[in-house]
């Protein structure tokens, strides 16, 4: 079974060490898999974690931050990899498409430029065969004229293009782990579809995995195989797309549904804005029980006590909630 | 502002284009020496004998001349007029050290002579000297200057770059170097070094001694550029992307310094000459009968010769000209970052 996984998170943990106060906990003991040409999406709401985890994936993170766990690629256990073979890896094999293209693109360089770095950081391609492959991926990520985007500068891009670009950048290399931090997050509706069709377009084209994360439940809705729900850097439910639309286990995943459909269902008289009462907790002082206790509707006296362990209600179903055990 | 800038760089580049063609531009041989002609004082350019006006200017032949028991003076032989004439053979020099030549832009015909800037001791062309003394003096100002900013932005990347432990160590050396009195320092380790070497040996090591003094206060200012550049998006995600840390300090961090490191070396330069000029001034650096501004004006030393010969501070001149275009052409660059 372990075999079938591209990637295999098991008790990752991060946590940031400040010069003062106490030590944070972003990421706290999550374990996932994802299987080749499999699309997983992680949702969640801001600082719950979502980004430190894409970071983690690629053992980038900033000083004072402390990983533990694992995370094995394709039988390489990246924890334990020197910084070389990590470079190696990174943009060859597991990619990273930014949150903010508008400032993950470098702004004096020019587009084609900036994706041939890719190609030259891992392939010994010449200049001629760097700017034609540069010219074919700009075509794949769906421009008409890759002539006059090779040459642009960021700024003359539109927020879209940027996004494009920075596709392109993640796939120069033919990547087998596509990991997209809010690819969609700086974009309109209607663009938004367009990079999410972009994104499965690749999928389809070239068999990779793509770990998407994003707040937005609709992202994810058609576009995931499997969608893992984090709340205050733990994984609190994961299922397939459809169980987790369909049918939230979790208390925390049902509230988020039900904002989610009474956003649509009511769009146009909206008086309130729906929302879950309370706030996440601090990272910064956790309690001991389930995180989401002090909000939950469905709360339990163990809930408070202790964190409630995996829980398989049915076959590729894990949830975090007492309700569905002992 | 515009007309402004383009005469600043008309300026510089005619100040360093007539000292690097220093041979064509000089009358003289720098090292020709004329010891019946010693202190003698700039030659005047006249326009108008007795009779009439001339166009051209022209010079009489000095001499010096016996008064009694008291010590000669200089006057004009006012008997025959010799005009100065463009593009004379002269005495031949290598223009650019490689094309032999014996064009000099201006001269006039033995016996007379003309010395704009008058001459020294052993009657050597003043006007030529400053020339030739400023190739040196220049080039060890931009030598120095170009070691000093590699050395800086090498240790300033590195130490922004990496932060921790690297950055600590390399800003407490630097730290160290900040401190040193490094004129003082200077003055120590050239009289260390034995006191006559060949010019050449004595340029690099002058340059070199001044650079590797010189590079901690850029690779500080570097330091700082880097340190709020290294965290940029770009940068990480180019790190994303799995490029080497030399590449992304090359393509992405130094253009940010770039801007930097040019105000610097407009600032350095001038501070640079002036090193050379004060190590030669006190015998320490480049040798007779070899020319630089600073042991040109070492004569000047006696007071008695201050006071009488006072052409003999051409060199100090031209020193403070050259130091106020650099200082506005830093000024220009300064300007141009902070408003972009």
């Amino acid at each position: 079974m372990a075999r079938d996984h591209l990637i295999r998170v098991s008790d990752l943990s991060v946590t940031y060490c400040a010069d003062e106060g106490m030590p944070i906990r972003a990421v706290d003991g999550i374990s996932l898999e994802i299987s080749p040409q499999e699309i997983v999406g992680i949702l969640g709401e801001s600082g719950c974690g979502k980004s430190t985890l894409a970071g983690a994936l690629l053992r980038l993170l900033p000083p004072g931050a402390k990983s533990e766990g694992g995370i094995l690629f394709r039988g390489l256990e990246l924890m334990n990899l020197p910084e070389a073979e990590l470079r190696a890896l990174r943009g060859r094999e597991i990619a990273l498409i930014p949150q903010d293209p508008a400032l993950s693109l470098n702004p004096v360089i020019t587009a084609g430029v900036l994706i041939g770095e890719v190609l030259r950081a891992h392939l010994p391609l010449s200049a001629a065969e760097r700017r034609q492959r540069v010219k074919e991926l700009l075509c794949e990520v769906g421009f008409d004229r890759p002539e006059e985007i090779y040459s642009a500068y960021p700024h003359q891009l539109s927020g879209g293009q940027r996004q494009r670009i920075a596709i392109a950048q993640a796939m120069a290399c033919r990547p087998g782990l596509l990991v997209a931090d809010e690819p969609t997050g700086k974009l309109d509706a209607t663009l938004q579809s367009e990079i999410i069709e972009l994104l499965s377009k690749i999928r389809q084209q070239h068999g990779t995995a793509i770990l998407i994360i994003s707040h937005d439940p609709a992202i994810l809705a058609g576009f995931s195989d499997r969608i893992a729900v984090m709340y205050a850097g733990r994984i609190v439910e994961v299922g397939s797309s459809a169980e987790i639309f369909g049918r939230p286990l979790h208390p925390y995943t049902q509230a988020l549904m039900r904002i989610a459909s009474s956003m649509i269902t009511s769009a146009g008289v909206i008086s309130r804005f729906p929302a879950i009462a309370g706030e996440s907790p601090d990272p910064g002082c956790i309690a001991e029980g389930c995180r989401f206790e002090p909000r939950c509707s469905e709360r339990m006296d163990v809930c408070s006590q202790r964190y409630p362990q995996t829980f398989l209600p049915e076959p590729s179903r894990l949830v975090n909630c007492f309700k569905y055990g002992e | 502002m515009r007309a402004k800038v383009t005469v600043l760089i008309v300026m510089l580049v005619g100040l360093h284009g007539v000292l690097l063609l220093a041979g064509f531009f000089a009358p003289y041989d720098p090292a020709a020496q004329n010891r019946e002609l010693s202190y003698a004082p700039p030659t005047r350019l006249h326009f108008k004998d007795a009779l009439e006006f001339h166009l051209r200017p022209f010079v009489y032949a000095s001499a010096v001349v016996m008064e009694g028991d008291q010590r000669g003076s200089y006057q004009e032989g006012r008997s025959r007029e010799y005009q100065v004439r463009l593009f004379v053979t002269g005495a031949s020099y290598k223009l650019l050290g490689v094309h032999e030549s014996t064009t000099h832009l201006f001269g006039v015909s033995e016996p007379a002579r003309i010395f704009l800037f008058g001459t020294d001791a052993y009657g050597r062309d003043e006007f030529s000297r400053v020339l030739f003394g400023g190739q040196i003096s220049v080039a060890a100002g931009i030598v120095a200057t170009v070691i000093t900013l590699f050395a800086g932005s090498v240790v300033g990347i590195i130490a922004g770059y990496y932060g921790g432990w690297v950055d600590e160590l390399l800003m407490g050396v630097n730290e160290l170097f900040l401190s040193l009195p490094w004129l003082y320092f200077l003055l120590g380790v050239r009289a260390f070094l034995p006191l006559h070497l060949s010019t050449l040996r004595t340029f690099f090591l002058l340059t070199g001694v001044i650079g590797l003094i010189g590079w901690a206060r850029p690779a500080r200012l570097v330091r700082g550029v880097v340190l709020s550049s290294r965290n940029r998006s770009y940068v990480l995600a180019g790190r994303g992307f799995g490029a080497t840390d030399f590449y992304l300090s090359r393509r992405h961090i130094l253009p940010e310094v770039f801007g930097l490191l040019l105000t610097q070396a407009a600032l350095l330069v001038p501070r640079y000459i002036a090193a050379e000029v004060t190590l030669s001034f006190f015998g320490l650096g480049v040798n007779e009968p070899v020319a630089s501004w600073g042991n040109m004006l070492s004569t000047l030393q006696q007071y008695s010769v201050l006071v009488s010969y006072g052409w003999l501070l051409a060199p100090a001149c031209a020193l403070v000209v050259t130091s106020v275009l650099y200082s506005s052409l830093a000024e220009l660059f300064h300007s141009r970052l902070k408003s972009s």
